[in-house]
């Protein structure tokens, strides 16, 4: 096996402590940055469609993730700068008065796999720091938010509603999701996209900036 | 008409009940005693309330309930290969009189009507999260599984440790104990990770409820788990609590009943929620009853309590499964 396909391998098998070597090894044999990137990103699609298909769970595909990021921190002395964000850089948070974040979590792990940067701002997000984050970094792309509770569902709808309200709305892609919400919602209140779990999400964002 | 306790004995045995069991009717939930009142949890509005075994939990305004806070200062284990340095278990044995009030309530409870029902929580995978912060907690199960193993070991100690007092002076029919196992379509762990981790410890956690006395399990998880339904029957689970309607559970009731019986089948997010109807809920009890049946189904809101988020739906709810026992029983 070479060990580009090693690298492969052991972020799909969530192996963080023998990542690094792999993808020294890899730099080693030759092999361009990014293109060990790349591969990184792949391991993880495959993760989140194995997630999807319920045949590995929450706890597999954390640790791939971490695989993931270790391998990143070998490549970065090696990467142009941004390139490990090269798809641009995603907001995400959970809405005001909702204290739910592993959803959250793993959809930032997912996209930021997908090769974005991400923002996370963290749970009980007001609207306004949405914006506020937008207005203090470039290159944003996308801004996910979550409710994860039928109750913070209103909030969902205010700060979509505040986001359809700013000047540079027409820049940026407004993603939501959460247990109780559904495609139809996510229309109603003015979303660009609505998915169901984490690799969904990062499918999407991928599909929402091509 | 058979008692309310009666009927639910013949929901569940597959015998001949007269109506349905109307959500919770049949439990009388006891969530006091001398732990649970030393060990603070936040009322509806509150916010950093720390527990007797140090975690903290707010209830914003506007939530159904509380949640625990884990702010990276807030995390009571701060580190799995030390935890023993940072737990502290409280106290479980409580002196006869602390628990004459909360015996002095279940004796009031008829119990030829209703199962003296006790309620705990939060239960073992749970209480390792709340501990440990859940991506920290699920890592671990990978990372450190001996550590994990001695921890759900320490947890279990201490349950059985309270179960050996409830016995003792409540003599609860029925246990109504919560742990969430998974999220709306999938369990948290792999079956065969929950089998190493989780079920050894209700294995022992409700063997000793049954050997003394409890007649009844009840477990909560308002998730999906029907992969994990053979385990619940072999760890002595009656009733799993809370299942919703992303388990096929028509399809759990052919397979299992008779072994094991579906309370819920009404999603609380499909009808709890602000400008909710009446018809709404009328429909979504329909369905669950005409999908479901009459035998090893208890029609019933996931939520884990008696009590919906907005205000006249658990009643609405209780009125339409009333309305619906009068089109299936005849």
């Amino acid at each position: 096996m070479s060990k580009i396909e090693e690298v492969y391998q052991l972020v799909s098998i969530g192996k963080a402590k023998l990542v690094p070597a792999a993808v020294q090894g890899a730099l080693d044999e030759g092999n361009e940055a990014t293109a060990i990137l790349n591969t990184m990103i792949d391991a993880m699609g495959e993760v989140g469609d194995k997630f999807k298909r319920n045949e590995i769970f929450v706890p597999e595909m954390l640790v791939a993730a971490r695989a993931m990021k270790k391998g990143v921190d070998v490549l970065k002395p090696h990467l142009t700068t941004g390139t490990a964000g090269a798809n641009g850089k995603v907001i995400i948070g959970t809405v005001a008065g909702d204290l739910h974040d592993i959803g959250k979590n793993l959809v930032a792990m997912m996209i930021e796999s997908a090769g974005f940067e991400v923002i996370d701002l963290g749970v009980d997000v007001p609207k306004e720091k949405f914006v506020e984050a937008y207005n203090a970094n470039e290159g944003v792309k996308i801004i996910a938010c979550s409710a994860l509770l039928t109750t913070t569902m209103p909030a969902l709808k205010d700060t979509v509603a505040y986001l359809n309200g700013q000047d540079f709305r027409g820049s940026i892609k407004v993603m939501v999701g959460g247990a109780p919400i559904t495609q139809g919602f996510a229309d109603e209140i003015g979303a660009d996209a609505y998915t169901t779990d984490a690799a969904s999400a990062a499918q999407k964002a991928k599909e929402l900036v091509a | 008409m058979l008692t309310k306790r009666q009927n639910l004995l013949e929901t569940i045995r597959g015998g001949h009940p007269d109506r349905y069991v109307n959500q919770y009717e049949a439990f009388n939930i006891q969530l006091a005693n001398p732990y649970a009142i030393n060990n603070p949890r936040p009322k509806y509005g509150e916010l950093n309330v720390v527990n007797a075994w140090g975690v903290t939990c707010s209830w914003p305004t506007g939530t159904p309930g509380a949640f625990p806070v884990h702010t990276p200062d807030k995390i009571v284990i701060q580190d799995i290969e030390n935890w023993r340095d940072y737990l502290k278990v409280p106290d479980v044995v409580y002196p006869p009189e602390a628990w004459e009030p909360f015996v002095e309530m279940a004796n009031k409870v008829d119990r030829n009507e209703e199962f003296v029902t006790m309620f705990y929580a939060p239960g073992v995978f749970e209480q390792c999260h709340y501990l440990m912060e859940i991506q920290n907690c699920l890592i671990a199960f990978y990372e450190n599984p001996d550590e994990m193993h001695e921890l759900i070991d320490r947890i279990t100690e201490f349950e059985l440790a309270f179960a050996a007092e409830v016995c003792k002076y409540i003599k609860p029919d029925a246990l109504f104990h919560h742990d969430d196992w998974g999220s709306q379509t999938s369990t948290f762990l792999s079956p065969a990770m929950f089998r190493e981790f989780i079920k050894p410890a209700y294995m022992k956690i409700y063997k000793y409820y049954k050997e003394h006395g409890v007649e009844l399990i009840v477990h909560h998880s308002d998730s999906y788990a029907a992969t994990l339904v053979p385990d619940m029957i072999d760890m002595g689970i009656d009733i799993w609590q809370g299942v919703m309607t992303s388990n096929n559970i028509p399809e759990l009731i052919k397979q299992y009943g008779g072994k094991i019986t579906f309370m819920g089948g009404i999603d609380s997010a499909s009808v709890d929620y602000e400008g909710w109807t009446r018809e709404k809920v009328k429909a979504e009890v329909e369905r669950a009853c005409a999908e479901c049946g009459t035998k090893y189904f208890i029609p019933n809101a996931s939520q884990g309590l008696p009590m919906s988020t907005f205000p006249g739906v658990y009643e609405a709810l209780t009125e339409e499964i009333d309305a619906a026992s009068k089109r299936y029983f005849k």
